[in-house]
């Protein structure tokens, strides 16, 4: 029994035994992952750089140490080798990193890294990084950086900035290029304001404002690599008298500018007219005679137009033709004006013309410096072109009362165009003034309201230069005899210049003209011819109605008035009778620059070809311009 | 008597030992920059390497920028740098591979290794303007990269052998330089495998140009300004 029992404690105590151990691993088990140890976790390189591109270091971060003492180790093998190695040195780049020194570095080669974690569990590693030095050189920051405030004698102050290259790196030898960085602030300002500074180890500052604390930093890159860190902050305080002779400096420089600029503001408006005038003469308004202003400011225009001699107002379409008409004139004592190709107004009546027996028909001489500005001698226009004036006031006669003998006036007139001209028309705006032609010229512009005051103006002008006796007056033709018969129609003729226009209407011939001593009788006149030394050969008014015709001859019974006596009341001329004039000699064509061509009005074309006289040659009657219609009318087209 | 003309004999002898070993001496020690009878050569050899770093730098930083791109666009993912290992064509030309080891080479020597790696990519840089052109979508970075890094080197070359003549006048140099073979690569049909052509050679580039720039600024600051730049 007992032997039976004994068996039975063996078998459970073997069985106890058994569940024992089994136990006891079953705990070590538990505690042991209780405790979570495991191998170690991949580690894994973050970043590799080289000062100087002589030497690089490593670094790599742990992965998960499995609870348990991780040994890290790194090892490499260069590309070209088969050889692996281990890291020469963890301790220089601190904590889990390898330094390579020089002996260990080479340039343009791949380097294959790799960390391996080992703990007791059992290890891991991590992925290979293929490094190559050449790109991945980062230098240390500049050191050494001083900044000094110099405020030389003669020159600006300025905050100068000096630094170091970093000590590692080898710039002496060119192994690495280095460009540098600086950037300063106030301290107390939010932004920094960075300036690039090459290569050089130095830097001036000039903005600088006074009175604060700048703080400066620098950093630098290689030729082929990354920006460094920035430097240490250095301050440096400036004083509050930093620059401040360069702003006293302008504002003096204001100062004194702002006064000279009043002081000029002043005399300028005290004296401005003066001045102006001065610099710009006025332009002389043209002056008509006969331009009664007072029935201007009457409003009576159809008075003053008629008056003038001007048809009517406002102006009709064909006024270019009458214009071609009347402006030609002819000393050949034909009286039938001639117009080239305009078609006969019909309220114009006949228009005479006048044939030039020596084919100079009374074209403006070419002396006008202005006017005649080309060759005197080129052919005359068609002679046919002239017409006397009077025979243009004749036709205009039915509204007007005005027609007057052309001569004195026109001769007063003529004698101051070319001194009106010079004094301020242009040639291609102020055609050439015909004497026997203005009143035509500005009868017949009646009906363009502008070249009407232009030719009312002209007249006008040369009355005003009359009345004021002006020294430029070129020839000696200021004296104007008029004969008896000349007085009288000038007078009335002056009349007819009123204006229209409003161009120096005051001084144009006053309403009440003193008539000239001997004058009579209005007697109408026309320009037979202006001879070469001035002097105006008029003719009794004849034939009035000949039709367009060609040059006839010379009337017998024309007596010439072709020597001026004098001027009255300086804006009558006195003509008398000049018995040697019978031989005028031909006077030559007005000079006048070519008039631009008048597509609007043939007729005019041989007009048009006028030429301008040389300043050599001679005005016929002293100055006397021929006014073309084709110029008139082309500006005011 | 005997002892006199000996001793005479004997400081002669001294005196040609002298004289031949100053000889000697200068023209082991400081080989001439410029041969003699040239007046101008030392500026003009300023102006020369000057303008040969501004050339070196700008052509690594066109291949630095077209490895780059290359890279951002074709190469993502599929570990080319893993197989981009000692495979350049120019790694038979022995070059220094840091300071020191560069800074002990003649520079006559490290003159014609820059002229050995330069005409070792007259080839390629002709085949791969032409090859980037005919890529699908050929980028315009790149190829206009290639295109002016082609152009420049040319023109470094031409400066480099000026250099050398300057430097070395008169001595024959062999043309050594490496045969580049990788054209086959690069026409490919396969695209993983014409992509790694491209992307070793553009690889291959990038390091080679960075080699000349820094060989030659290691000799400008040495020859033109003593080594105190």
């Amino acid at each position: 029994m007992i032997h039976f029992l004994w068996k039975e404690k063996g078998a459970n105590m073997k069985e106890n035994v058994a569940s024992t151990v089994v136990f006891i691993l079953l705990l070590f088990l538990n505690t042991n992952l209780l405790n979570g140890q495991s191998p170690p976790g991949k580690p894994e390189i973050f970043k590799c750089r080289s000062p100087e591109k002589e030497t690089f270091t490593c670094w790599w971060k742990p992965g998960a140490d499995g609870g348990l003492p991780t040994n890290y180790t790194l090892t490499y093998h260069k590309e070209g080798e088969t050889f692996t190695h281990e890291c020469p040195d963890y301790k220089t780049g601190g904590p889990n990193s390898c330094y390579f020194n020089k002996k260990h570095t080479s340039i343009w080669t791949i380097y294959i890294i790799t960390v391996n974690a080992t703990n007791q569990m059992g290890s891991s590693s991590s992925d290979p990084r293929y490094v190559d030095v050449t790109y991945i050189v980062e230098p240390d920051p500049p050191v050494n950086l001083t900044l000094e405030l110099k405020q030389p004698e003669d020159r600006k102050p300025y905050l100068w900035i000096k630094w170091f290259p970093p000590t590692l790196v080898d710039v002496r030898s060119g192994w690495l290029t280095l460009q540098y960085e600086i950037r300063l602030k106030p301290e107390k300002a939010a932004e920094w304001e960075t300036h690039f500074a090459g290569q050089q180890t130095q830097f001036k500052i000039l903005s600088l404002y006074p009175g604060q604390k700048y703080l400066v930093q620098v950093h630098c890159k290689p030729d082929h690599g990354f920006w460094s860190e920035w430097s240490p902050e250095s301050s440096i305080p400036i004083p509050n008298d930093f620059s401040m002779t360069d702003a006293t400096v302008w504002i003096f420089v204001a100062v004194l500018s702002a006064v000279i600029c009043l002081i000029m503001v002043w005399a300028v408006a005290l004296k401005g007219y003066s001045m102006v005038t001065c610099i710009l003469p006025p332009v002389p308004g043209p002056k008509i005679k006969g331009f009664d202003t007072h029935l201007l400011e009457k409003g009576k225009s159809e008075e003053l137009l008629s008056a003038l001699g001007c048809q009517d107002f406002p102006p009709t379409s064909d006024c270019e033709d009458l214009l071609v008409e009347f402006l030609e004139v002819d000393d050949s004592g034909d009286q039938q004006l001639m117009p080239a190709h305009s078609k006969e107004h019909p309220g114009q009546g006949v228009k005479p013309t006048h044939s030039d027996p020596d084919s100079d028909s009374g074209r403006g001489s070419c002396d006008s410096p202005s006017l005649l500005s080309e060759k005197c001698d080129e052919p005359r226009a068609n002679p046919s072109k002239f017409h006397t004036p009077e025979g243009l006031e004749k036709a205009e006669k039915p509204e007007t009362n005005v027609t007057q003998p052309q001569g004195p006036q026109s001769t007063s007139v003529e004698g101051k165009i070319p001194s009106f001209h010079v004094s301020g028309s242009q040639s291609s705006t102020w055609p050439l003034l015909q004497p026997p032609g203005l009143h035509y010229s500005r009868s017949s512009y009646h009906s363009v309201a502008d070249v009407c005051k232009l030719g009312l103006g002209t007249a006008g002008a040369a009355s005003t230069l009359l009345d004021k006796t002006d020294t430029r007056a070129l020839k000696p033709s200021q004296t104007i005899e008029t004969g008896g018969e000349g007085k009288a129609a000038e007078h009335g003729e002056s009349e007819s210049f009123h204006s229209k226009t409003d161009q120096d209407a005051a001084r144009l011939l006053p309403q009440d003209k003193t008539p000239l001593t001997s004058a009579k009788h209005l007697e109408y006149v026309e320009i037979h011819k202006v001879s070469k030394d001035g002097a105006l050969a008029l003719l009794p008014k004849q034939n009035e109605n000949s039709g367009r015709a060609e040059k006839t001859s010379t009337p017998e019974t024309s007596k010439e008035y072709s020597k001026v006596s004098r001027v009255m009341d300086s804006n009558i001329l006195v003509l008398v009778q000049d018995r040697r004039a019978q031989n005028l000699a031909p006077f030559e064509e007005p000079a006048k620059e070519a008039p631009p061509p008048l597509p609007q009005n043939p007729a005019a074309v041989d007009l048009a070809s006028f030429p301008a006289a040389p300043s050599n040659c001679r005005l016929q009657l002293g100055g006397l311009d021929y006014l073309h219609p084709t110029g008139f009318m082309h500006p005011f087209q | 008597m005997d002892n006199k003309g000996s001793s005479q004999k004997g400081s002669l002898l001294l005196l040609l030992l002298l004289v031949s070993n100053l000889l000697l001496c200068k023209s082991v020690a400081s080989l001439p920059i410029c041969p003699s009878g040239a007046v101008n050569c030392q500026v003009s050899l300023r102006d020369l390497f000057d303008r040969a770093v501004i050339l070196s730098h700008y052509i690594h930083n066109l291949s630095s920028e077209m490895f780059n791109e290359f890279d951002k666009r074709y190469a993502q993912g599929r570990g080319f740098i893993t197989k981009a290992i000692n495979s350049c064509h120019t790694s038979s030309l022995s070059t220094p591979e840091d300071k020191e080891q560069a800074q002990q080479v003649h520079h006559e020597v490290l003159l014609s290794m820059i002229l050995g790696v330069l005409r070792s990519w007259n080839d390629p840089l002709y085949h791969l303007v032409t090859e980037v052109r005919g890529m699908q979508e050929a980028p315009d970075a790149i190829l206009s990269r290639a295109i002016e890094i082609e152009e420049q080197n040319k023109r470094l070359l031409e400066g480099m052998e000026k250099i050398v003549g300057q430097v070395h006048p008169g001595v024959k140099e062999n043309e050594v330089y490496s045969v580049w073979s990788g054209l086959p690569s690069l026409q490919m049909a396969d695209e993983d495998t014409r992509l790694f052509a491209f992307y070793n050679l553009l690889h291959c580039l990038r390091r080679d140009s960075h080699k000349i720039d820094s060989y030659l600024k290691l000799l400008k600051c040495r020859i033109i300004y003593d080594s105190n730049c």
